[in-house]
């Protein structure tokens, strides 16, 4: 039997996060969840909080800190610690990244031709950033990789109201060599080619004949490598001669995957990691956690802990569950869930913030859910946020993670 | 895990129902990873699911599915609860069911046939296997890879030395089943690795145990690996008939491969649809040989005067002891030797999935998908590794070089040597 400091259950940016924070203190972490998450449906930069009428993140932070049930009000203090520590343990695993709580907003090209409000994003992504001068923007699609369409997201920034922008906007598409065996073309195959420096090469000199003369920064589908992806983009901007910055396309996510990793071997040095198995059952004694059971192939596994973290996740997570009778469900231990009641969960313009979105578990300062003293909730399970809306779930979850895990071990040096 | 329909039934084929189409499964497959031909868990289970079922007649989708290793990350790292693998498996069934097999995977999966001839000719058929010329004829004429990782007969099956040592087959007329353990060695234990047999005996005497060896056959997971479905239940049926009336008196059924103590955990029931009662008592019954003796640990009755031995240990946790659910519990039990210095590998898959990597079409899949782990095990500098399922631990040593054993073949030296009285830490030359 499996026995931990801390328990974490879930495996998004939250969980992962907040696992990370605890081994790096010496606790000994055990992190369960149903299954792989969210960070391989991500763009890959960190949306800390950008609500309409924010200039930076940090005015977004104190904006939705002055909203009624918004988890930043009590987790803005935590902001900046929580990005800092993100940030620094990106850095370690190779993954730098640009941008800061209080640099300015600078729309960033999607894959489907929009722009995003961004500031703090991986190096990767960064080319984008920078005053676009006289050049031009050549997004750049690849032959028969179907999730992302350059010359289709050209045509939709070249309609986008965008001061300051490129000079021209074009879209290209290049066919990749040897690719024509393949029955379909996921991001982590392109990667990994991306990764063979000779491969590399003779794509790179296709792309390089499909660039029009003049000088251009040049955006592509995000899948300059994996493990070596620093090296990759180093190598691809040197050899095109132009800035080139990658933009996330359809899941799963290349600069996603890249967190998950650097964030589950951070883990690995210290804690242990399951994944694949829900937790079935919880033992409780009086308002204390005591152990919690995932489903096995034959009778379940009890992991006990002195602590235990919720990081599963909103509706959309799966973390709460609706019912057609309009009552929702927190999957683990059961916890009330704070939503509107079911005839307000409908609205006539599908564009407007889901009113579910915001229903979650109401927590204390420390977290704590009322009932359950030994138990954290963070990120997206928290009541009050509109996190698409608002941009700010990865603010949240890293803040979160941040506060939860010096509660925890707080409590640890008391005990 | 299983779903139910209105009526109460299980219906796992249609898990697939519930994808989200996020491709995580992709990302994790090991074969994927490694060949242009296999587009992946998604679009030979979920999507191409839709396309199959009645009707579907011989239009059913590509064959493409045969790729699949079966070693089901994609089930776990699933999050809506698809159960991919299985999905995979069962197509492969149908596709076998409805277009015949070839004659090389029915023989490759019939190991208790080959136990048979191999065991009694064992000087004649190790030669084969070690000569070069007779692997290449097995090639040509079998299509087993000629470099396939295929280990040696025993001179003697496992289960004739229990006999000539007197051991128990059947129910005792006392029956103590807190302190008697039900062995199931598996057909690889009888007839390729007879001494990890006689370890996982000694360690279980040693802790108190009554062991009894009743009679069983190969569990038949090579048979469900290929889709030989009819023959898997054959099997199947005959283990749980023998093994079903110690399960209902209490008795736990313990093995030493992760391979076959998951199909009698769960293949069983969710691939072969064997879900009559002798199925669930025998599944509940059923413990990996590290996961009992953790248990023991946990519950302070774990005789742990283990002896030192002081070297580093790579340690591969196999694809199906990741399906157990039950974590890595030869690493816990590994932390208990003093000096041993055990690496969890943290890699995927050793390529091997059984049968598939003796295949002389999946040879080199199987070798690319290994090929991180190989690398790691050699650069590790250890003189041996470890791993808890036997065609594994033939792929890591034959690809690697490094002789890999089984956890409790360590456990059961260590245990020997602090017996033999030996003081200084044993130093192994690395």
């Amino acid at each position: 039997m499996p026995r931990a400091d801390v328990v974490v259950i879930g495996a998004g940016l939250s969980g992962l996060s907040c696992a990370a924070e605890l081994a790096e203190r010496g606790a000994r972490v055990h992190l369960v969840a149903k299954g792989m998450a969210t960070t391989h449906w991500t763009h890959g930069g960190l949306d800390v909080a950008a609500p309409g009428g924010a200039r930076t993140m940090r005015d977004g932070i104190r904006m939705l800190a002055g909203t009624d049930h918004h988890p930043y009000r009590m987790l803005a203090t935590n902001a900046d610690a929580a990005v800092t520590a993100h940030l620094a343990r990106m850095a370690a695993a190779g993954l730098e990244h640009v941008g800061s709580l209080d640099d300015a907003f600078t729309g960033i090209p999607t894959a489907l031709g929009s722009l995003r409000p961004a500031s703090i994003m991986p190096v990767a992504q960064s080319a984008a950033l920078a005053p676009w001068g006289g050049d031009g923007l050549l997004l750049v699609g690849f032959g028969r990789f179907r999730d992302a369409w350059a010359i289709y997201a050209a045509r939709n920034l070249a309609h986008a109201l965008w001061p300051g922008g490129p000079r021209d906007i074009r879209g290209v598409d290049v066919e990749l060599p040897g690719l024509d065996r393949l029955h379909n073309i996921a991001p982590q195959i392109l990667a990994r080619h991306f990764e063979d420096p000779g491969w590399r090469g003779r794509a790179l000199s296709a792309i390089a004949a499909a660039l029009p003369a003049g000088a251009w920064r040049i955006g592509m589908p995000a899948v300059l490598g994996l493990d070596g992806h620093a090296e990759v983009h180093a190598d691809v901007e040197r050899r095109l001669g132009h800035r080139v910055f990658e933009m996330a396309s359809l899941p799963p996510s290349v600069p996603g995957m890249r967190l998950f990793d650097a964030l589950r071997r951070r883990i690995l040095r210290g804690g242990r990691i399951q994944i694949g198995f829900d937790v079935v059952q919880v033992e409780r004694s009086g308002r204390r956690v005591v152990a919690i059971h995932t489903e096995a192939a034959a009778r379940t596994l009890r992991i006990a802990g002195d602590a235990f973290v919720l990081a599963t996740g909103g509706i959309a997570g799966a973390g709460i569950r609706a019912r057609h009778d309009g009552t929702l469900d927190e999957r683990v231990f059961g916890l009330p869930v704070a939503a509107p009641p079911r005839e307000r969960w409908f609205s006539d313009d599908p564009l407007q913030p889901h009113p579910l979105e915001a229903g979650g578990i109401e927590v204390g300062e420390d977290l704590a859910p009322g009932e359950l003293a030994n138990v954290r909730v963070i990120g997206s399970a928290l009541a009050g946020m509109h996190y698409l809306d608002q941009r700010c779930g990865d603010g949240v979850a890293l803040a979160s993670a941040h506060r939860a895990a010096h509660s925890l071990a707080a409590r640890e040096r008391a005990a | 895990m299983t779903f139910h329909d209105a009526a109460g039934r299980e219906f796992p084929p249609f898990s697939t129902d519930l994808c989200i189409k996020c491709n995580v499964c992709t990302t994790v497959c090991p074969v994927a990873r490694v060949t242009d031909d296999f587009p992946g868990p998604k679009y030979v289970g979920p999507q191409a699911q839709r396309f199959r079922g009645p009707g579907a007649g011989s239009d059913a989708p590509d064959r493409t599915v045969d790729l699949c290793s079966g070693c089901g990350i994609c089930t776990r790292a699933c999050p809506a609860g698809v159960l991919i693998a299985e999905t995979n498996n069962r197509a492969r069934a149908a596709i076998v069911d409805e277009r015949g097999s070839i004659l090389r995977n029915r023989i490759i999966s019939n190991t208790d046939l080959i136990a048979r001839f191999g065991v009694p000719l064992a000087p004649l058929a190790n030669f084969g296997l070690r000569n070069r010329m007779a692997r290449w004829m097995g090639e040509k004429l079998l299509g087993v890879h000629r470099r396939g990782p295929l280990t040696t007969f025993a001179r003697r099956t496992f289960t004739s030395w229990w006999k000539r040592r007197g051991g128990a087959t059947t129910l005792p007329e006392t029956p103590d089943p807190s302190r008697t353990i039900v062995y199931f060695h598996g057909c690889a234990v009888n007839a390729f690795e007879p001494d990890l047999g006689r370890d996982a005996v000694e360690i279980l005497e040693r802790n108190g145990f009554t062991v009894i060896v009743p009679r069983q056959e190969c569990c038949g997971l090579p048979f469900i690996s290929n889709g030989l479905y009819p023959q898997a239940r054959a099997k199947a049926r005959r283990n749980l008939s023998s093994l079903a009336a110690f399960a209902r008196a209490g008795y736990r059924i313990v093995g030493t491969s992760t391979s076959c103590t998951h199909a009698l955990k769960a293949e069983y029931r969710e691939m072969l649809d064997l879900s009559d009662a002798d199925a669930s008592a025998v599944a509940d019954a059923t413990w990996d040989i590290c996961e009992l003796l953790l248990d023991l640990h946990d519950r302070g009755e774990l005789d742990t005067g283990f002896a030192p031995m002081v070297e580093p240990l790579p340690y591969h946790p196999p694809c199906q002891l990741k399906s157990h659910g039950i974590g890595t519990p030869a690493m816990d039990l590994f932390a208990l030797v003093p000096g041993l210095r055990a690496v969890d590998s943290d890699h995927d898959c050793c390529g091997a999935a059984g049968t598939y990597g003796l295949k002389v079409e999946r040879w080199q899949i199987a070798q690319d998908v290994g090929a991180p782990l190989f690398d790691a095990v050699r650069s590790s500098g250890a003189a041996r590794a470890a791993c808890d399922s036997e065609t594994c631990r033939w792929q890591i040593e034959q690809s690697s070089g490094v002789p890999t054993v089984h956890p409790i073949t360590i456990l059961a030296e260590s245990y020997r040597r602090a017996d033999a009285g030996v003081d200084e830490p044993w130093h192994r030359i690395v």
